[in-house]
């Protein structure tokens, strides 16, 4: 299976209509994000506001039971802070549903002495403090306000971390262009040594953001398909890797000038896209878990860069790209499931000492790597076995940012 | 007197009891729980009930006791199909790292052998926690056993005082062509169940919880018993189209079991006690050559009858082989590997057919017996093994992978696997 038929076999990140949707909430999720520092002094209850400070709610554990102060909070991110000064038979708070069904935050294993907490992003309603073993277990609290859009932009560190995504996509994608750009000029003056060591400067700004130009279904296959996708016919077979089959296959540069000034036209377009357009964590993260999917797929076998042998850098730019979207989200992380955070930079930095051992200077045609060919079988078993682990770990953040 | 109430006197003699498809009908009406609570022991555990299961005919909703004093899987009469998984540790795993995922392991051995999935799979935003391809299918006699292999005793976690003197990896041997990369491993994860997308799950679903910490080294699916493992059981035949496992020690006989099977105190380590040993031996059989041999020599080759079963030295299936007499060939394969030959030596195997696919250069089929067996030492194995060396079987088979396992005893509830040997 190709990697393109695994991408068209995945479920839709993004539909053009959630697009829509996202760039309107983009608005206002940048707006909070600018003011998420300042002390928010206004009284209005519009969604931004809302998320602008978020409300503490104290549950001390006691014999009687766990009381939220206050009982009645707004709509938005609310930190429960649990303490339990002395009371042996409980230990646990759980923020439930009215209903119980379902758990929706929790602080366990708080022995007399300890405390801790969990933060979550409310909408209005009644909700349920559980605390069994207390005389009375079950505390209602009460969220009022209006419900605001999609729940991360009541999270100031949500909004921070899309609003930087965003930037981080445009960013490459125009970096992608210009040293197309680079590429095509060397392609003009028919200096193949120099056209390939601009290639795979040009490649790992895509690599990092693919997932992204894979919502414009055409354009990602137009700038990055292969030749059996999407139909095995040489004269549909467009973009970097007709380019690189040129080159290091076919050996020469005829018709890689128009090929060259094609691919520029989709990129730019795919900026302009790109541009416009804005997302939200959960894609974030399932775009991160793709991203390690490619590389532990496509860049392990050698399929993707299979006339130039410069999987490495591509491979190590799906990690950045990875990488990046969890950096973004370490605040909101941090606070979350800090022990996901630790575990995912973990397994980065096996990467990364994997990584090590092809490092080279200048590397093969300067991409500060080995050429991928020298990497032998038990060594891809090897990176592959890493890079699994890692995108394993970040398989998990989806459920926390959603 | 209404024929009715005739029916319905307790204890008539001669009456068959109930069927299985009576007791659920039964179970529809009021306060038939109590009815068919009643009836249990005519079909939770009976011998004929196992019967009936390990011919994978109904009772496919049939669980095997994941708690007891052994691990299951061992004794429990071999089910139809296999998934046998040898995982290696990954490199920078802490013991603790190792330890919290054998207990991860251990609960979720626990569910899935009693039908139940790893974890929830309706979260929407997050990765199902069960894989999933087993939902619906019933449990099928699940069993999933553990062991540990000779590496995992080396310096990376601190358990070179706890390994076993017996657990090593095995001498060269006869008739051995070693393929690496169907040999050894830190872990073995066993899994039979009478269906095989049962057993395929289980080992899976273990590989994905342990994702970082362990990794794949190779993976092996049996796609039909070749021993039977109890005296219900009809004997199954291998690729050879012979029956396998006539004179296999069955897990009735508790006394064998104790002596050639469970580890006791010579076991030398307290938490290997009540554990067995697992050799796995990846066999292929050179089946196009077999099948173009002629019958009496493929007889005279086993010792057997091809048809009945029947040792040469006549008699029926298991009538007992009279290894006195010249009619079982003094090279077959029955008379090398009988404890009468070997000072008494039983092993007690529980292997599977397997194939995997076509061999790409001959064009021959690349399939065989994937060999198991459990024992009390090791040595039972390679001792066997050696008396091989002249087994006029050799020429039709080659043995291609290899692995030694110490198993861990059973395990209480709330025990997790690793308990002992971390403790």
């Amino acid at each position: 299976m190709t990697s393109a038929d695994r991408r068209r076999a995945a479920p839709r990140r993004m539909t053009p209509r959630a697009t829509a949707l996202a760039a309107i909430s983009a608005g206002l999720a940048l707006t909070a994000a600018g003011c998420g520092s300042s002390s928010g002094s206004s009284g209005s209850a519009s969604p931004a506001t809302a998320a602008d400070k978020a409300t503490t709610v104290s549950i001390s554990l006691t014999p009687q039971g766990c009381a939220p102060k206050p009982a009645r909070v707004t709509a938005g991110e609310v930190d429960f802070n649990v303490a339990n000064k002395d009371a042996d038979a409980v230990s646990e708070a759980e923020l439930r549903t009215n209903d119980l069904a379902k758990i929706l935050g929790e602080q366990e294993n708080l022995t007399p002495g300890l405390s801790g907490g969990f933060a979550l992003t409310l909408q209005p309603g009644t909700y349920k403090i559980n605390c069994p073993g207390a005389a009375q277990s079950r505390w209602t609290l009460t969220v009022a306000g209006k419900a605001s859009g999609p729940a991360w932009q009541s999270s100031p560190q949500l909004a921070a971390a899309v609003s930087g995504y965003s930037s981080y996509v445009s960013q490459n994608t125009a970096s992608m262009v210009t040293s197309t750009q680079q590429l095509c000029a060397a392609i003009d003056a028919k200096n193949l040594s120099q056209a390939e060591l601009l290639y795979p400067k040009a490649r790992v700004f895509y690599e990092r953001i693919e997932p992204v130009a894979e919502i414009w279904g055409n354009l990602d296959t137009d700038i990055d398909g292969r030749w059996e996708n999407p139909v095995t016919v040489q004269s549909q077979f467009l973009g970097f890797h007709r380019i690189e089959q040129m080159m290091w296959a076919d050996n020469t540069l005829t018709g890689a000038s128009q090929m060259c000034a094609g691919l520029v036209k989709n990129e730019q377009q795919l900026l302009s896209l790109v541009r416009s357009a804005s997302y939200n964590p959960l894609e974030m993260a399932s775009g991160a878990t793709d991203l390690i999917n490619e590389a532990a797929t496509a860049k392990i076998d050698g399929e993707e860069e299979r006339y130039s042998n410069t999987d490495l850098p591509v491979f190590q730019a799906n990690v950045d790209g990875a990488m990046e979207v969890v950096t973004l989200l370490q605040p909101y992380l941090q606070k979350k499931d800090p022990s996901l955070l630790t575990l995912i930079k973990r397994r980065d930095a096996a990467i990364a000492a994997q990584m090590a051992h092809y490092q080279a200077s200048p590397g093969y045609d300067g991409t500060g790597y080995v050429e991928y060919s020298t990497v032998l079988d038990t060594q891809r078993r090897q990176l592959s076995g890493t890079v699994n682990a890692f995108a394993e770990a970040l398989s998990k953040v989806s459920l926390r940012v959603s | 007197m209404p024929a009715d109430e005739t029916d319905s006197t307790p204890g008539r003699p001669g009456r068959p009891g109930p069927s299985r498809r009576q007791l659920l009908t039964g179970a529809g009406a009021a306060g038939a729980g109590v009815v068919a609570g009643g009836l249990a022991g005519y079909f939770g555990r009976g011998a004929a009930d196992q019967a009936a299961g390990a011919d994978g005919a109904g009772d496919s909703d049939q669980t095997v006791p994941f708690y007891g004093p052994h691990q299951a899987g061992i004794g429990t009469a071999a089910q139809d199909r296999l998934a046998f998984g040898s995982l290696n540790v990954t490199g920078g795993t802490s013991p603790a790292e190792l330890r919290d995922l054998l207990r991860e392991w251990t609960q979720a051995a626990a569910r899935m052998t009693r039908g139940a999935l790893v974890g929830e799979v309706t979260e929407p935003h997050a990765p199902p926690l069960d894989t999933g391809e087993a939902v619906g299918s019933p449990v099928s006699r699940l069993t999933i056993t553990l062991g540990y292999g000779p590496a995992l005793f080396d310096q990376r976690f601190g358990l070179s005082g706890r390994k076993p003197a017996e657990l090593a990896q095995l001498p060269p041997l006869p008739n051995e062509n070693l393929d690496p990369a169907s040999s050894g491993g830190d872990l073995c994860v066993q899994a039979c169940s009478d269906d095989p997308l049962v057993a395929f799950h289980a080992v899976r679903n273990l590989a994905r919880l342990g994702m970082g910490v362990v990794e794949h080294n190779w993976m092996e699916l049996g796609f039909g018993k070749t021993s039977s493992t109890n005296t219900a059981q009809a004997t199954p035949r291998n690729l050879l189209g012979f029956k396998d496992g006539t004179r296999n020690i069955k897990s009735e006989q508790t006394q064998l079991m104790d002596s050639y099977v469970w580890a006791g105190a010579e076991a030398g380590q307290p938490w290997m006690r009540g554990g067995s040993y697992l050799v796995a031996r990846k066999i292929r059989m050179f089946i196009e050559n077999w099948d173009r041999d002629y019958l009496a020599d493929q007889q005279n080759v086993i010792g057997r009858s091809k048809v009945s079963g029947a040792p040469l030295s006549g008699g029926t299936e298991f009538t007992a082989p009279d290894f006195a007499t010249a009619a079982i060939p003094a090279d077959s394969h029955i008379r090398l590997a009988s404890h009468e030959h070997n000072h008494g030596t039983r092993i007690l195997r529980r292997g599977y057919s397997f194939t995997d696919g076509i061999d790409p250069q001959s064009g021959t089929l690349l399939g065989g017996l994937f060999f198991i067996a459990f024992m009390k030492s090791p040595r039972q194995f390679i001792q066997l093994q050696q008396a091989l060396a002249a087994d006029a079987l050799n020429e039709y088979i080659q043995h291609v992978g290899s692995a030694v396992f110490a198993c861990p005893p059973g395990l209480r509830p709330g025990q997790h696997w690793g308990d002992g040997l971390f403790a």
